[in-house]
């Protein structure tokens, strides 16, 4: 048996935490009911794996089901790694209608036209996203199934999520995305973070967005939330705008889970109290990053606490509104600070 | 600087031995009464120097790789250092250094053995310990020269001539202490109030047990707080004149659920401009010479406001919500925990000059 | 300067002879604009004719259901009188729920006018349930722009703004988007009940725009599984623009049973073809 085989299968085994071995095992579903029986988990997880190898050997299992372990268990624990969001513009005629079938035959054949050495394997979630794992070679080497990439996109959506992509590969996995989508381009969407699902939600708007009304919404006659009213019962009118004006901003209840937000700042230095550096020419270039476990419901405390002035500056709003979490910003024009990368 | 002279006098001339106890008091109160009451409410300009400096001298590069050991060098600029500060040591002798690094050999064995601490490298491996002297160290000719232990693991079965393995270090130093507390000191005493360490927090505590057994002294920790942050940030722009530090870092953490880290990176030249600017502003008009070579707590202060204004016309988020926790550049960098790391050798002396008046400063009453 | 005087007022003259004689031809290509005008305003008025239609048929639609659902109540009501006080306020609720349904219905927006502009609310409901609402703000200066809404990606929010003219008139703009909106609540909310309410159904595949639906349904009696695909490709309606049939036997798709589902499907919410096809005894 091809040890490279065995390898993965270790490899895999080490990563699945040890509470979570046996149902992953179950759902992946390639063991008898004996060789089942067989596997103790009261034993150390070093000997369970000495077993699995050996049923490995005994099975004669191929390097695609063992990738299929891989793959149940990354769909189900998904942010371990870092998520790079990408979007797919400028969409052909066609691209509404793309099926699983019809995406799954044209992404494979594109990729495998564009690089010789590659394994793809596509998989239907449950929640209509298809994931793609995709391990490369070169021209001269096999595919390196220790490495993969994993792509997860949604049909008929302009966002793909990618991880663990190497630059030199982003290229042709783009050119086999747009391909098989049916798209023109393809851009770096400037949102990372390792919530996969967050940064799903957020790009697709699937969060509690507040905005003024003059009514309540239909939908909020079932689950109107009392904090409204503690909240005015509470505080002074000043704290209740605040906190109307945070949640406008950043959204109402728990929040997509980012971790981080990059400005990179390329303007002038303004201060009416230091003359020499209001009268220089360049632009006062600086970095600010803002991290914490949940970065927009620190935002969103910054301004209803009034550490952060409300209303709330466009660049911090700019990350929910805009689904994106690197900004470049310049002085471009008259009028205030503007995000100069390009908007779409 | 001639204000020092006046109290030397106040300090109480108690040295006897016998009375070691009271002495150490003694020594405590003597470096608070050069704090006069007066210096700590700041009324007179000539004495505030010393509570906390507001006025420092611009950094200036010494050639300090000519002068120390390139090892002991090598060790110092490397390595991020724990800060502690220690209260004078009584009967601490330069010339004893081979005895302590076969007593405290001794007393970490026998820690060992009574299974209290330090469980380094496997069970089976002895210590040993070296004190030396850091030659060239140190600024003014008051300031004690700085003492460096580095304890090594030696396997008790190994071979003879298998390298020992450096497992702890650490260094009690003091750098431009304040002549005036220095003189007035107890003839027996030898201040080398910045303890910094390196390694096993248990291997710690054993060289601070030993120490305070036998010099009769204390420790404590030494945060590094905002104001002083500042004042190394400051500092360290400073030097942009002469050796690029390449970026200027700082981290605020900002009191927010869940808590929000704001790190703020700014180009070294445009830090410099600033800080040329804010120091061209407050010195118009008086008389460039004289105070070219110092530097003003308000100048300090401006800087911060430039930079933090510049912030808040972009977040409309004041970063006076939060405390500075965390400050880095070429040179280094510091954190308010304690923890610094000194990356170039040529300022060396500045940093530790600050960390010195921290040290002294924070030594209980 | 008096001989002169005669000479320059007749070059006058004929500078304003030619000037008219020139004037002619700019007036026959103002007037092809103000045709051209006119049709786009007429092709405007076709449109609002359009939605006014479908708003009307919809709400006669609801008013048969109203009714339906009255003679439901009434008869109710007679029977048990005892709580008359909460059911008046039950009412008084229903109707108020319904003026407000007739008010989204007859194209009224939620509208509250912010800081900078106004802020929209598109209420979307399907067989008389409401389901999300989705909101947009726009900025009425220096230009007409939506600054912040929660439209999710797949619906072509920058293409809609582009085609209806929103700078000139953001009713025809609100009009089509709430139209892409309550047909994908349409879609969404016919899915679920598919889901829900046929367990036989196996759904195969859909996407979260619900433009594709592929369903397995199994022939009552003979066990075959027939494949089929609805096609929702207008994306403003909520009803398959194309249905595809796929069998093991050939035959079926063609017979004049299955053309009939196929056609059923076309016309019908999916579940509810469905129940009928069940209830015909077609499928399982």
């Amino acid at each position: 048996m091809d040890d490279s085989i065995k390898r993965l299968l270790q490899r895999i085994i080490k990563r699945i935490p040890f509470e979570m071995l046996e149902t992953t095992l179950e759902k992946w579903g390639r063991l008898t009911e004996a060789q089942r029986n067989s596997l103790d988990f009261t034993q150390s997880k070093w000997a369970l794996t000495e077993r699995l190898l050996a049923i490995c050997e005994e099975n004669e299992w191929s390097i695609k089901s063992i990738t299929d372990l891989e793959m149940i268990y990354i769909i189900e624990n998904p942010n371990l790694g870092m998520w790079n969001a990408f979007q797919l513009l400028d969409p052909d005629e066609g691209a509404h209608s793309v099926d699983l079938l019809q995406f799954k035959k044209q992404f494979k054949s594109h990729l495998s036209e564009l690089i010789r050495h590659v394994s793809v394997k596509i998989k239907k979630h449950t929640d209509e996203a298809v994931w793609i794992r995709i391990a490369w070679g070169d021209n001269f080497s096999r595919p390196n199934h220790l490495k993969p990439t994993y792509v997860v996109h949604h049909l008929q959506t302009p966002y793909v999520f990618m991880t663990s992509l190497n630059s030199k590969l982003k290229p042709l996995l783009s050119q086999a995305l747009i391909l098989s989508t049916k798209h023109q381009t393809i851009k770096d969407a400037n949102l990372r973070g390792r919530n996969l699902s967050s940064i799903r939600d957020l790009l697709m708007r699937q969060y509690q967005q507040e905005f003024p009304t003059k009514y309540p919404s239909p939908l909020a006659e079932k689950n109107q939330t009392l904090s409204n009213r503690h909240i005015e019962a509470e505080h002074a009118q000043a704290a209740a705008n605040r906190h109307r004006m945070a949640c406008e901003a950043f959204g109402r209840g728990t929040l997509p889970q980012l971790q981080s937000a990059v400005y990179k700042l390329e303007t002038k230095f303004r201060d009416h109290t230091n003359k020499t550096m209001t009268e220089r020419e360049e632009p006062f270039r600086c970095v600010v990053k803002f991290t914490s476990t949940n970065l927009l419901e620190s935002f969103r405390h910054c301004a209803s606490s009034g550490i952060a002035s409300t209303p709330v500056s466009p660049l911090l709003s700019s990350v929910p509104s805009k689904g994106r979490n690197y900004f470049v910003v310049t002085d471009n024009g008259p009028g205030p600070t503007q995000l100069s990368q390009s908007q779409n | 600087m001639e204000q020092h002279q006046k109290s030397v006098a106040r300090t109480p001339p108690t040295s006897t031995i016998a009375q070691r106890k009271s002495k150490s008091i003694g020594y405590r109160q003597s470096y608070h009464s050069c704090l006069s009451a007066t210096s700590r409410l700041g009324l007179t300009s000539a004495l505030t120097v010393r509570r906390l400096n507001t006025t420092r001298r611009t950094p200036k590069s010494h050639n300090i790789t000519d002068k120390v050991n390139p090892e002991h060098l090598s060790l110092l600029v490397k390595t991020e250092w724990q800060l502690s500060y220690v209260t004078p040591l009584y009967q601490f002798r330069h010339t004893q250094l081979r005895s302590y690094s076969r007593q405290l050999s001794a007393f970490i064995a026998a820690e060992k053995q009574q299974g209290l601490a330090v469980e380094v490298e496997g069970l089976h491996s002895s210590f040993r310990v070296l004190f030396s002297v850091v030659q060239g160290l140190s600024e003014s000719d008051d300031d004690p020269e700085t003492v460096l232990i580095q304890i090594h693991s030696k396997p008790l079965f190994g071979k003879q001539d298998e390298p020992q393995k450096p497992i702890w270090s650490g260094w009690l130093t003091c750098i431009n202490g304040n002549s005036e507390y220095l003189r007035s000191l107890p003839e027996d005493f030898t201040c080398l109030p910045l303890f910094g360490s390196n390694g096993s927090e248990d291997l710690t505590s054993a060289v601070k047990s030993w120490f305070k057994q036998t010099f009769d002294c204390c420790f404590g920790p030494l945060e590094i707080s905002n104001t002083n942050l500042q004042w190394l940030v400051a500092l360290w722009t400073n030097c942009h004149r002469e050796y690029d530090i390449q970026y200027l870092k700082m981290i605020w953490t900002l009191p927010v659920v869940p808590p929000l880290q704001v790190s703020y990176t700014v180009n070294s030249t445009d830090a410099w401009d600033l800080w040329n600017s804010v120091r061209q502003e407050m010195r118009a008009g008086e008389d460039e010479a004289e105070n070219v070579n110092s530097i003003d707590i308000e100048e300090v202060i401006h800087f911060f406001e430039g930079l933090k204004n510049h912030f808040y016309r972009h977040f409309r988020l004041d970063l006076s919500g939060g405390s500075l926790n965390h400050i880095s550049s070429a040179l280094g960098s510091a954190k308010l925990s304690g923890r610094i790391k000194i990356a170039y050798s040529r300022y060396m002396i500045t940093t530790l000059t600050l960390l010195t008046e921290c040290a002294l400063l924070k030594m209980p009453v | 300067m008096e001989g002169t005087k005669g000479v320059l007022s007749h070059l006058n003259l004929l500078k304003v002879q030619a000037r008219g004689l020139k004037a002619q031809p700019q007036q026959q290509q103002s007037r092809v604009k103000e045709l051209k005008a006119k049709v786009e305003a007429l092709k405007m008025q076709r449109e609002q004719l359009k939605a006014e239609i479908q708003t009307h048929k919809k709400l006669q639609d609801l008013r048969s259901s109203m009714d339906n659902r009255r003679a439901e109540e009434e008869e109710e009501m007679n029977e048990d009188s005892e709580n008359s006080q909460l059911l008046r306020l039950m009412a008084r609720h229903t109707q108020l729920k319904d003026l407000l349904h007739a008010h989204h219905l007859i194209g009224g927006y939620d509208i509250m006018r912010t800081r900078k502009g106004v802020c929209v609310s598109l209420a979307t409901a399907y067989e008389g349930f409401y389901l999300d609402t989705y909101n947009l703000e726009i900025d009425m200066k220096p230009r007409v722009r939506v600054s912040r809404h929660n439209i999710p990606p797949f619906i072509p929010l920058n293409s809609l703004t582009e085609q209806t003219h929103m700078q000139t008139d953001l009713r025809p703009f609100l009009d089509t988007l709430s139209q892409h909106l309550n047909a994908l609540a349409g879609r969404k909310q016919q899915l679920k009940l598919v889901k829900e309410q046929h367990q036989s159904v196996e759904v195969m595949e859909s996407n979260v725009l619900c433009s594709i639906l592929v369903l397995m349904l199994t022939v009552l009696g003979e066990k075959t599984a027939v494949l089929c695909t609805l096609d929702y490709t207008d994306h403003t309606r909520s009803l398959p623009t194309h249905v595809r049939l796929e069998c093991e036997d050939e035959q079926l798709p063609d017979s004049p049973r299955w053309k009939k589902n196929c056609s059923l499907l076309m016309e019908t919410p999916v579940h509810k073809a469905l129940l009928t096809m069940k209830k015909m005894g077609h499928i399982v």
